[in-house]
């Protein structure tokens, strides 16, 4: 009788009064009190637009806020929202919010919202950044649609990004999920989703929630369950995604998050991921053109110097991680001057595949590791950005899917230093 | 089809007697080719086992329980083939199909039968139970008491008695010849090697006679159905026998042994302390029986009724328990058949759509498998004007057309008049008008069934009752590994509230089965619901 509960006696009351609904929107927040309103208003909107006739309700997971979010959530008026939609509601639009957790944690929160979806028995779980500023009420549209309508159980974005945000997917978390798992999802570290009923409830009892993976990045989990589960998975454009400001501690986590789980995911799942070779499209709706190439302010030097330093301050760390020619190559690199630097795709991709077996073995403290990974990718950044400077955005694309063919073909090795003693 | 082994368990049972379902060649009987086409109607309900009454060739002075030859169809209702076909599209869909199987006795018109009395020297002779006198076995009831004075009757060709425990054209097969059991074992085996789910065995209490008992339940009637028992896990397994013994639960427990006689055997005196309870508004008669139900092997099962074929049984009860039953339920008498009530459930019920549902809330929710009386779906009548238990067995309704729908025959040529009175005829209630209203009693009973096959709760679970304060209300767990469900029944009449007791269950949420919605998490004190006329609740409990 002690077992802790997920949901608090105070939100089961709130879920009773709302009861079943067809769509239910998450919000995860924390201190978020700056960017929250326009985001609870772009929903709002969205829903009174386009799904005037169905049960909805806004789930606010918060972390402990001490800046009043949650009250901005529950508290955001759809009066204006109506008269400046020139929509009209039909129905009460419910929005409540609960304090998921006495320490902050993405995976709880994301559990709270699922818990939610399955105890109102919605149709479409849509997930939404209290930080996606950039959000129209469109998009609440174009992230149901595809579950309520045409059974999809997972709708994973498309942005439009500038050239200068997003490099974290582009060279690393799309390029490995696709060699690895086999299916092309961009964005499959995603702040905004949309899941279907079936699949909440799927993945609310799974054991995700207790595994690493799981618990590091709840997002990139929900889209591998998705392809490991053989759920109907489809892309939908969005629009323009602005990238919060980060420091660059924020880097080391958000690596935790994402690759750590990308890492983390790989051992449970060899059986499958294994066998695949090759990738394949998932269906795509509303595609445009992803990124926005305009220059971007990049501190050339700054990335330059964290690359160098790296490599020469962790060398002893790289010998435990990567292969010997890995290593020499990349000391080869770092010796360059700055207008000569470039971080070629095939040294990029073997160095990832060997930091993931070294992962999977635990050469060393895996979160060592992942620190470890960081000055590494700042160097693939900054060849990612200065190549091909004032190239379009089709350039882009076109590099980014030759790094993704260099994954997929470094993939076999891999497989052989996978369980391979170094 | 692949037999599970204890797929009964969680199987809903149609009861359906081909006679009465549909007529496709026009003739005024219902027919295996009829039972094939309306096998869409059966998957919709949901259900996935089919009993079918007795379609043997038969005088059918006993709606077929007096079978002339066991190995083949009556002539009304088509052809072997006509059957295989049937139970070939039964098991594509998923339907399961146990047949009857008549043990006990034969018609008097079975050559066996006729050889048998030819002369006292036929080597049939031995093959039923004679005597030249009518003094034997003194000490046994007799059954129907409203048409039968003994159980012996008077032979004028053979010139002595013959035993019979029904009716004196059912002489009764003498097991205590080898060659009987062997016989019978290779009826059972012909429609085995068919691909027959199951059978449910008629009369089995009463297959040994002996002197100074009152020659029911055996222990050389246990020793017969061990020795089938055996043969058909050897050589058919999955295959599952039921058994039909009207006893009391203690009597009837023997009857699965220790899991090597029957795997069913309907709980005969639980059904009419439901009737009883309903109207009492008090749980005292079910929880009093249920407790009184002993303890049955895992492997084995009790099957639950409201109604059926027969009479309304009340030969389970205490005299005064009858005396009630027939005040309120048999106020005039002739709804009364030898110790019972020929009615069917809806009349039974007043046509009270609230008491209907709240009693088959309770079939399906009390442990053991449901069996549903063809026609009880859709709230069909009787004709208590129609002789012996022929009221309960008229024309299923399919719509409110020629014949309701069950036969393009003349309606003064069918093998029972259909209902016709303005309240269950079949243009007030038949299920092609239920089929397009979404709460009809046909919608809501796919609905309740479709929830009752969505776990295996109910047919496996365990069951512990509560004994909230308010004695209108009956309140029971059921439990299954992880999963428990919370039944609440308000048996009155008036709307109730009811304290319960769920302390064990503190910090689970409840989860209501039907819409799914969740109710407050279980705490400290006493759990309130508040409950209207004839309510009742499934929760699913559910810690998160």
């Amino acid at each position: 009788m002690a077992e802790e509960t997920l949901l608090t006696d105070d939100f089961v009351r709130q879920l009773i009064n709302v009861g079943e609904v067809d769509i239910l929107v998450g919000l995860p927040t924390h201190n978020h009190a700056k960017t929250i309103e326009p985001v609870v208003r772009a929903i709002q909107a969205g829903i009174l637009k386009c799904f005037p006739r169905e049960r909805t309700v806004i789930i606010n997971a918060d972390g402990g806020s001490n800046d009043g979010t949650p009250e901005l959530v529950t508290g955001a008026s759809i009066d204006d929202v109506w008269r400046a939609s020139k929509v009209y509601a039909l129905r009460t639009l419910h929005a409540i919010s609960t304090r998921y957790a006495t320490t902050l944690d993405s995976g709880t929160a994301l559990r709270t919202i699922l818990a939610a979806a399955d105890l109102l028995r919605a149709k479409v779980c849509v997930l939404v950044s209290p930080e996606a500023t950039t959000i129209e009420p469109d998009w609440v549209q174009k992230l149901v649609r595809p579950v309520y309508y045409d059974n999809f159980d997972l709708v994973c974005p498309l942005y439009r990004r500038q050239k200068s945000e997003g490099a974290l997917m582009r060279n690393l978390l799309y390029p490995m999920t696709r060699s690895m798992y086999g299916y092309r999802i961009h964005e499959p570290y995603a702040s905004e989703f949309a899941i279907s009923g079936r699949f909440a409830t799927d993945l609310l009892g799974k054991e995700i929630w207790t595994q690493e993976w799981g618990r590091m990045g709840a997002e990139i989990s929900v889209t591998i369950t998705a392809i490991t589960g053989s759920y109907r998975v489809c892309q939908s454009f969005l629009g323009t995604k602005a990238q919060p400001a980060r420091n660059s501690s924020d880097l080391v986590s958000v690596m935790r998050r994402t690759v750590g789980a990308l890492f983390a995911s790989l051992d449970g799942n060899f059986e499958l991921w294994s066998k695949l070779s090759g990738s394949q499209p998932v269906p795509t709706l509303d595609s445009e053109p992803e990124v926005i190439p305009e220059g971007a302010r990049i501190n050339r030097k700054r990335l330059h110097d964290m690359f160098a330093t790296g490599v020469t301050n962790l060398e002893p760390v790289f010998r435990s991680i990567l292969s010997e020619t890995t290593l020499s190559d990349l000391q080869k690199i770092a010796a360059l001057g700055i207008d000569e630097f470039n971080y070629p795709a095939e040294l990029w991709a073997r160095t990832v595949l060997e930091f993931t077996a070294s992962y999977h073995k635990s050469v060393i403290n895996r979160d060592h590791i992942l620190q470890a990974l960081v000055p590494l990718y700042r160097g693939r950044s900054l060849t990612f950005l200065l190549d091909d400077q004032n190239g379009s955005g089709e350039n882009i694309e076109i590099r980014e899917e030759a790094l993704c063919g260099e994954f997929e073909r470094l993939k076999p090795y891999l497989l052989e230093i996978w369980g391979e003693r170094k | 089809m692949k037999r599970e082994p204890g797929w009964y368990k969680d199987a809903v049972v149609y009861q359906v007697h081909v006679r009465t379902f549909y007529d496709t060649n026009n003739d005024g009987i219902g027919d295996f080719a009829g039972l094939a086409q309306r096998l869409d109607y059966v998957q919709e309900l949901g259900v996935n086992t089919i009993w079918l009454m007795p379609f043997f060739p038969s005088p059918l002075r006993d709606d077929g329980y007096d079978i002339s030859d066991y190995r083949s169809v009556h002539p009304s209702y088509g052809t072997l083939e006509d059957f295989k076909k049937f139970l070939s599209i039964a098991h594509e869909r998923g339907i399961r199909v146990i047949i009857e199987m008549v043990l006990n006795h034969t018609s008097d018109q079975h050559p066996w039968f006729l050889e048998s009395r030819s002369s006292q020297g036929n080597p049939k002779r031995d093959w039923y139970v004679w005597s030249d006198t009518d003094a034997k076995y003194r000490g046994t009831r007799i059954i129907f008491v409203d048409t039968e004075m003994s159980n012996w009757a008077w032979d004028p060709i053979s010139k002595s008695y013959y035993w019979h425990r029904f009716f004196s054209h059912q002489p009764d097969l003498n097991y205590d010849n080898p060659a009987v059991r062997e016989e019978m074992w290779n009826v059972m085996k012909f429609w085995l090697e068919m691909g027959i789910d199951g059978f449910r065995l008629d009369a089995v209490p009463y297959l040994i006679e002996r002197e100074g008992t009152n020659c029911e339940n055996l222990p050389e009637t246990h020793a017969i159905i061990r020795d089938l028992r055996k043969r058909v896990d050897e050589q058919f397994p999955g295959v599952m026998l039921l058994a039909e013994a009207n006893q009391w639960p203690a009597d009837l427990r023997p009857y699965f042994g220790d899991g090597d006689e029957f795997h069913m055997a309907f709980h005969f005196p639980l059904m009419p302390r439901m009737f009883m309870g309903l109207r009492l508004e008090d749980r005292k008669p079910i929880t009093e029986i249920l407790q009184q139900t002993p303890e049955i092997p895992a492997s084995c099962q009790w099957c639950l009724f409201l109604r059926n074929h027969d009479e309304l049984t009340l030969e389970m009860v205490t005299d005064m328990e009858r005396d009630y039953m027939y005040d309120i339920y048999a106020s005039d008498k002739t709804m009364r058949l030898n110790l019972g009530i020929r009615r069917r459930l809806a009349p039974l019920l007043d046509n009270d759509r609230r008491r209907i549902e709240l009693m088959n809330g309770m079939l399906m929710s009390l442990p053991g498998t449901p069996i549903i009386y063809y026609g009880d779906e859709i709230g069909m009548g009787d004709n208590i004007y129609l002789g012996d238990r022929n009221g309960v067995r008229t024309p299923m309704q399919w719509s409110g057309g020629w014949n309701g729908g069950f036969s393009g025959a003349d309606p003064e040529s069918l093998y029972s008049p259909s209902i016709l009175n303005p309240v269950y005829g079949y243009q007030a209630v038949n299920v092609l008008s239920q089929k397009r209203t979404q709460h009809s009693l046909l919608s809501w009973m796919k609905h309740i069934i479709g929830i009752r096959r969505s776990t295996p709760v109910f047919g496996s679970g365990s069951i512990e009752f509560l004994y909230p304060a308010n004695h209108r209300v009956l309140a029971f767990i059921r439990q299954l590994g992880k999963e428990t469900v919370l039944v609440v029944n308000n048996l009155s009449s008036a709307a109730q509230a009811v304290e319960l007791d769920l302390r064990r269950y503190k910090g689970n949420i409840l989860i209501e089965m039907f819409g799914k919605n969740i109710f407050p998490r279980i705490g400290d004190l006493p759990y309130l619901l508040t409950m209207g006329p004839y309510q009742f609740y499934w929760f699913r409990l559910r810690r998160i």
